[in-house]
């Protein structure tokens, strides 16, 4: 691991990370880790820390955050923001740090996979369309409950649905994700400890 | 820091509506059909118009929550989609999944407080006729059977004959924190929905704990951060006798029921605890045909549940 020096560390990191505006308030922040008694994730795996995270965020570290595999363990429950007395919205933090890691080239390998619905969902106009055999069992299933055997969307709502997603650049987007060189995460860390230095 | 936090459903609704759109969802029309024919049904015994239209598309929250794409798509979706409704129904949207409920709601919240995420999503759906105002509001279907609770118990017929019912409420209602039907840290109306049906709510130590699911499970995170933390769950449900836990997800529904033999393959359990929608709950103690409530799509099966309130065979 190369060496974190101040003259690298961004005191307006706060406001770069949250590009869209989705947290607001991060520099109100309290340090009081309620976020993180909470967590149901930091239970499981202590060196996952939102405290600590937001406290590297507010002090500038660009480096420990965005090629560390910390940022992809959250559950998106929101029991930080529920818990927290100042309504910081850490589930918009981390999505905000996802945007910015995939950004800067890190951390494709958690999302690229998870792809495949979104395009398979550009087709049927709905999502978690399954296969040849899931949907021959969704649709006995719906049969013998007696309603339609798959939930029906026109055609023009799918083309549409679609047409969004191509006129806002998602899709080529996310193509350009999936051929991208990845670099590697740095560090990793296991039962809170880093592992892989 | 002023703002309320708690609202009475009446408040929160206002008075019980005559019709209503009812957002369809993914897992809840596909994978776990029976939810959403629930929702009809009860909604339908309880007086109220239904409607769907195929013109709605997917809410694209859970797509957004696990491919890390920015957020205008999403909302230019949400907004084509309530267009819509306004267009062609003027009517009240309620939906039956969690996850769509915090996706729209957020989604809403960030159009009708930014002009410039308005503009843009308009600008996209302008060119198919449609232009949103945000004139309707959105809500999830729990809240109405609050709303509604006396009705509901006045249409038992199958009383549930002290079931053992533990609640899951999902993380996605209660992290709405202002301005819902119950208090977001220690929320108690869906035991008082298991008591009007003459069920036995049972407060187990992770009641309130989330199902792991989040939107990505498997991709965005691990599935070894998410089953010690189910059987930590799960755990505490068995240990308090559960007999039957109910969602309001039906991501959730899918994340507790059909990882159970997952956990059984890893030495976990077994727990056998059926999970189910709180529709098909009330609706299977308010009289509708279990025909209907679609159990068979359940990985965990609820014969046991059928016999105690009077059901032994069929189903």
């Amino acid at each position: 691991m190369s060496r974190e020096y101040d003259r690298d560390w961004d005191p307006d990191l706060y406001k770069k990370i949250d590009k869209y505006n989705s947290v607001k308030n991060l520099e109100q922040c309290l340090q009081c880790g309620k976020c993180t008694g909470n967590c149901p994730v930091a239970a499981i795996t202590p060196s996952y820390n939102p405290r600590a995270i937001i406290n590297d965020i507010l002090a500038g570290s660009t480096a420990r955050i965005l090629d560390s595999d910390e940022i992809w363990r959250c559950m998106k429950c929101g029991t930080c923001y529920r818990g927290c007395p100042v309504d910081i919205s850490f589930t918009s933090l981390i999505l905000e740090l996802r945007f910015a890691a995939l950004e800067s080239g890190h951390g494709q390998k958690y999302v690229v996979p998870a792809n495949k619905f979104v395009f398979r969902s550009m087709e049927y106009g709905i999502n978690f369309v399954p296969g040849k055999r899931g949907m021959e069992r969704v649709m006995k299933l719906r049969s013998d409950m007696g309603v339609e055997p798959f939930p029906k969307v026109t055609p023009e709502a799918i083309e549409q649905f679609k047409a969004i997603f191509e006129q806002t650049q998602t899709l080529r987007y996310m193509e350009k994700l999936k051929t991208d060189t990845e670099k590697p995460l740095r560090l990793s860390y296991a039962e809170g400890r880093i592992v892989n230095e | 820091m002023n703002k309320t936090k708690v609202l009475t459903p009446q408040e929160r609704i206002g008075k019980k509506p005559d019709k209503l759109f009812l957002f369809r969802s993914c897992t809840g029309s596909i994978g776990y059909p029976g939810t959403e024919s629930a929702v009809r049904e009860v909604l339908i015994k309880l007086g109220i118009d239904v409607i769907t239209d195929p013109d709605q598309t997917c809410c694209s929250g859970a797509v957004a929550g696990y491919s890390g794409y920015p957020p205008e798509a999403s909302l230019a979706v949400t907004a084509r989609n309530f267009a819509m409704v306004e267009k062609k129904y003027d009517a009240d949207t309620y939906c039956f999944c969690n996850g769509c409920f915090v996706h729209i709601s957020h989604y809403m919240h960030d159009l009708q407080t930014d002009p410039d995420k308005m503009a843009n999503a308009n600008a996209i759906i302008n060119q198919w006729g449609y232009d949103y105002k945000a004139r309707n509001n959105f809500y999830h279907v729990q809240e109405l059977y609050y709303l509604l609770l006396d009705e509901i118990r006045a249409l038992v017929v199958r009383p549930l004959n002290g079931l053992r019912v533990g609640c899951h409420y999902g993380c996605a209602y209660l992290l709405k924190k202002y301005g819902i039907v119950d208090d977001h840290e220690l929320p108690t109306f869906h035991e008082q929905i298991i008591t009007a049906l003459g069920g036995v709510p049972v407060f187990y130590k992770e009641r309130r704990s989330c199902c792991g699911s989040g939107a990505g499970r498997g991709f965005t995170h691990k599935e070894s951060v998410v089953h010690p933390h189910l059987v930590r769950k799960l755990d505490s449900a068995k240990e308090e006798g559960v007999q039957l836990m109910t969602t309001v997800c039906p991501g959730c529904n899918m994340a507790l029921d059909a990882e159970q033999p997952v956990l059984a393959a890893q030495g976990y359990g077994p727990y056998d605890i059926p999970v189910i929608d709180l529709a098909q709950l009330i609706g299977l103690a308010i009289g509708v045909d279990p025909k209907i409530l679609g159990f068979t799509a359940n990985t965990v099966s609820l014969q046991g549940v059928l016999e105690q309130v009077g059901l032994g065979k069929g189903a």
